[in-house]
């Protein structure tokens, strides 16, 4: 039945890793599923799996002070006979606006627009439907998102480029910009909903994590080579003279264009996708800005983006507080191999800077959780030592349970120090981010959370924004020679008082007293907590006449309120995208704080649309015009009168001849209609017609499955039934004179019974 | 000698050997083929008879209670009652489209929106027994379907096979609709073929009527 349904030239195809390019010369060639050399897709075709066309990505990133746009070349082929559709996953950064489409045909361009996205998808549907390039960008996480294309020809190739902006990220003296190129297996939680579900994607979707299959592209053996390269180029204008450009994650070349001007490349030319480009860069010494601003006059109104540094305490009059320290570790088997040795150091460090005074607890959690002591303990000598050869033991394997665990974390004991620090040691790959998020709000109390992001692909997305719950900070160690640096500097921001109840107030010039509560519009809303060496970074919609920005908050049990002339600072497109960007990230996390989905989703829509970002709620759809599928007939398939009751008739039209083969694809349903309507009555006059309005998409990329709809009852009773003849006739042999020769095989006794009968 | 008359049963030990296989055999057989057949039938019983105990667990869901599990151990409960022209009885649709639950009745699909809500509620069943009667639903046929949160009256607009991976069916819409899944072809005596057979259906009314009458106000 299974291969019945596998009709000669149906395609289906596999979605596997996130992308990046393949060569062409290995395209087309017989493949089992495990051979596949790297991410791409595999055609399931009649005569065995083929590697599809993967994609050959290109990256260009230009950083402009503070903000970062990036440029993502996508580039399909399809090496097979048939028309298909491809659909494939990849991560994007987690605060970044997606908010341009470009689908390039041969010379044409086809601009993308932003709609609502289920429009977008019925947009996208229809054109698939009408044979007519489609390509549609969806968000499925803040940092996954999907690109589908439709109607790729043979031997055609479609290039499908994505733009993005984001503000780079600046802490102690460095910024920092991070390009992810893997879309990291995640743990799934909950119970798992249908034994059929468990697709392409390798997650079946629980009650958890509704979308897992959306979410989890099948992953490659670790143990064939990676050979699908990415190209970057990074383009550095800081607005000042930098000390040093490197990458903690792959080797680059830098060349300084011009004053301070930098050009970064891969030193490889290109790298397997396989781990995130991370860069860094420092200014010079004393060029650090203590602030810095970015305006933008958009559709009548002023956007501004604000970095500000607040000064540093004059002393480090550090009293030696008492403080309670929990360590969590993950030791599921994401986190084997390198990852582990990571953690172990990393927790290492973190215990060290135990004091006497201090308590702590460590737990580690895969599939379950298990505390290191049953309460949090003094920091004694002994206990100390216990807990490093505890944690020097640690294996990683096991799924990642990781609520059960935070919210054990997150417990105060009865004994609780005032000051409670969690640091979470994790590479985050989990799906039920906002269960997390929500545990973490509810659970957080006087406790601060601060994530430690462990592997080459963390999901920055979640520790980020689980830091940002948790009221901490979230550091990331990529190599297992930066846990000293990077545990260093989180213990410094952990031992220096926190700025915090931070409040800013923009006042205008005339009438500095009735400041602008009015109608500036700010986000963050309520701005985090910030440690030491860190900025503060707000994006605002302002009213005519703002002039200046004051800035108050507590530090140490002290005031500290500090002053900014809104003044000059550089034009720059992209500036209210940010704003929009921060904005809609403030309603997704209002989700977690219990505002209903419909108003925020009908907001962000809103945003989406008019800031034209890709969103939860909008994405970004090119159709071409012209129909390339061999079709040439109307497109409205609505305006055609039908013969047959809609969506029904290919069914009857085609039966007796191969159903499932004409019921493979619905647009294969209206093209019939269209050959009816068009060319009169009787598709079965046509063939030629109909073979060729059969091409059209009928590849899909399997990313989850519908729920099967079948018991194996009639299989069963058919089985038995045939059991129950196979007794009869042993049965009816063995009653047979005693001379058979062979009383093993009972079919041939069968035959001498018969014979001697 | 003797001891070779009395040893010599090995032609009769032989005969007795065969006399024993062959029916052993035979008895093998028809056991393991009853025990399929009775595996098999089971499987209709089983999801006639479970609908029969739901429905009692249904009327205590439209006292009021949610989450009401029709037996002790069940991980599912009822959370709509689906009425489809041709089907005889009202059909209990459970929460959570699992396997397991599948057994027992149609199942609702906990990705799509909720029975009652304005937006795309997925309902997926077997196609051999509580969805044997899709086959035979024609457009503008009307399907109710009563939840706690309001019942909704929809009109049949077509049907279509299509590939399992179409998972964007499952997907909210914003408007008010029904998606019945199955498998195809209907009569395949294996399943788990890659086919599904898709009913789509659009509210008449798009506002939900109140929720079913409740005997019991909390």
């Amino acid at each position: 039945m299974r291969i019945s349904c596998l009709l000669p030239g149906l395609l289906l195809l596999h979605l596997a890793l996130p992308a990046p390019a393949s060569t062409s010369r290995e395209l087309g060639a017989r493949l089992e599923p495990n051979e596949m050399g790297a991410g791409g897709l595999l055609f399931e075709t009649a005569d065995g799996l083929r590697q599809a066309p993967t994609l050959a990505t290109d990256v260009e990133i230009v950083v402009t002070g503070l903000i970062a746009r990036t440029r993502v070349t996508q580039r399909f082929g399809n090496p097979t006979k048939d028309w298909v559709e491809g659909i494939y996953v990849f991560p994007l950064p987690e605060n970044s606006a997606v908010d341009s489409l470009e689908m390039r045909v041969g010379d044409r361009v086809i601009e993308g627009r932003v709609e609502e996205r289920a429009r977008a998808r019925a947009t996208y549907r229809k054109a698939r439907t009408d044979g007519r390039k489609a390509s549609l960008v969806e968000q499925e996480r803040p940092n996954l998102f999907t690109t589908s294309i439709a109607n790729l020809g043979p031997g055609e190739e479609v290039e499908v480029i994505l733009t993005y902006q984001e503000d780079v990220h600046y802490d102690k003296g460095r910024f920092n910009l991070r390009f992810p190129m893997v879309v990291a297996p995640r743990f799934i939680p909950g119970t798992a909903h249908v034994e059929g579900f468990s697709g392409a994607g390798w997650a079946v979707d629980t009650n958890e994590v509704p979308d897992a299959a959306r979410i989890t592209p099948p992953i490659l053996d670790p143990a064939t080579p990676l050979s699908h390269p990415v190209t970057i180029r990074v383009e550095i204008d800081a607005g000042f003279p930098l000390e040093e450009i490197e990458s903690s994650s792959h080797p680059v070349l830098v060349r300084a264009k011009s004053a301070n001007v930098y050009h970064v490349r891969l030193e490889a030319g290109a790298a397997p996708a396989n781990s995130d480009f991370l860069l860094d860069w420092r200014p010079i010494i004393g060029a650090t800005p203590g602030a810095a601003l970015f305006r933008e006059t958009w559709q009548g109104e002023e956007y501004v983006l604000l970095m500000v540094l607040p000064p540093e305490p004059e002393s480090a009059s550090r009293t030696p507080v008492s403080r309670e320290m929990i360590i969590v570790i993950d030791t599921s088997g994401s986190m084997g191999g390198e990852s582990i040795v990571q953690a172990r150091k990393a927790v290492g460090y973190a215990l060290g800077t135990l004091r006497p005074q201090d308590a702590f607890n460590v737990i580690r959690f895969d599939s379950s959780f298990h505390r290191l002591f049953e309460t949090a303990r003094p920091a004694t000598a002994r206990a100390v030592s216990e807990a490093r050869q505890w944690v020097d033991r640690l294996e990683a394997n096991g799924g990642t349970n990781m609520l059960p665990a935070l919210e054990a974390a997150l417990a105060p004991g009865r004994e609780s120090r005032a000051i409670r620090q969690v640091i979470f040691v994790t590479d985050g790959a989990v799906g039920n981010e906002s269960a997390l998020f929500e545990a973490i709000q509810q659970g957080l109390g006087q406790s601060r959370l601060y994530t430690i992001g462990i592997g080459s692909v963390p999901n920055a997305y979640f520790m980020s924004k689980a830091a940002q719950f948790g009221r901490g900070t979230f550091s990331y160690i990529g190599r297992p020679d930066e846990v000293a640096e990077k545990m260093g500097d989180l213990f410094s921001k952990l031992e220096n008082p926190v700025l915090h109840d931070l409040a800013i107030e923009w006042k205008t010039a005339g009438d500095p007293t009735a400041a602008g509560k009015t109608t500036v519009e700010a986000w963050p809303s309520r701005i985090p907590d910030v440690y030491l060496g860190e900025p503060v970074v707000v994006a605002a919609r302002l009213p005519g006449g703002v002039a200046k920005v004051v800035l108050r908050g507590r530090r140490g049990g002290e005031d500290i309120t500090f002053e900014l002339p809104l003044e000059g600072g550089s034009n720059h497109v992209g500036v209210a995208k940010l704003w929009a960007r921060r904005k809609i990230a403030a309603l997704m996390d209002s989700l977690n704080e219990g505002e209903s989905v419909d108003r925020v989703s009908v907001e962000v829509a809103r945003l989406g649309v008019r800031h034209q970002l890709v969103t939860r709620w909008t994405s970004l759809v090119a159709v071409d015009v012209t129909p390339t599928a061999p079709v040439g007939v109307v497109p409205d398939t609505r305006a055609v009168p039908g013969m047959l009751p809609r969506g029904w008739n290919f069914l009857k039209i085609f039966r007796g001849a191969n159903i499932e083969a004409a019921a493979q694809d619905q647009s294969r349903a209206a093209d019939t209609r269209r050959s009816e309507g068009t060319g009169g009555p009787g598709t079965q006059t046509r063939p030629a017609l109909l073979a060729a309005s059969i091409n059209p998409p009928v590849a899909r990329v399997q990313i989850g499955r519908l729920p099967q709809g079948a018991t194996p009852a009639a299989l069963l009773v058919s089985i038995g039934g045939l059991l129950l003849g196979a007794a009869g006739i042993v049965s009816r042999a063995s009653r047979g004179p005693r001379a058979g020769h062979d009383a093993g095989a009972t079919i041939r006794g069968n035959v001498i019974g018969k014979g001697r009968a | 000698m003797s001891w070779q008359s009395e040893s010599d049963p090995r032609p009769p030990s032989r005969t007795r050997a065969k006399w024993l296989v062959m029916p052993a055999l035979a008895l093998a057989l028809a056991l393991a083929g009853f025990a399929l057949v009775l595996r098999g039938l089971w499987i209709p019983a089983k999801a006639w008879a479970a609908q029969q105990m739901i429905e009692r667990a249904w009327s205590d869901v439209v006292a009021g209670r949610s989450e009401v599990r029709p037996w002790p151990w069940a991980d599912t409960w009822p959370v709509a009652r689906l009425h489809l022209p041709g089907a005889g009885s009202p059909l209990y649709v459970l929460a959570g489209a699992s396997g397991q639950s599948l057994a027992f009745g149609p199942a609702h699909v906990s990705a799509s929106a909720r029975p009652g809500e304005p937006d795309n509620v997925v309902f997926a069943g077997h196609r051999d027994t509580h969805f044997a009667t899709l086959r035979h639903l024609s457009p503008g046929a009307e399907i109710f379907v009563e939840s706690m949160t309001g019942s909704i009256h929809y009109r049949v607009d077509e049907a279509e096979v299509v590939h399992e991976s179409r998972v964007d069916l499952l997907e909210r819409t914003g408007r008010s609709e029904l998606t019945l899944i199955t498998c195809y072809p209907f009569d395949s005596i294996v399943p788990g073929g890659p086919l599904r057979y898709v009913v789509h259906a659009s509210a008449i009314d798009p506002h939900p009527h109140p929720p079913p009458t409740s005997t019991f106000q909390p």
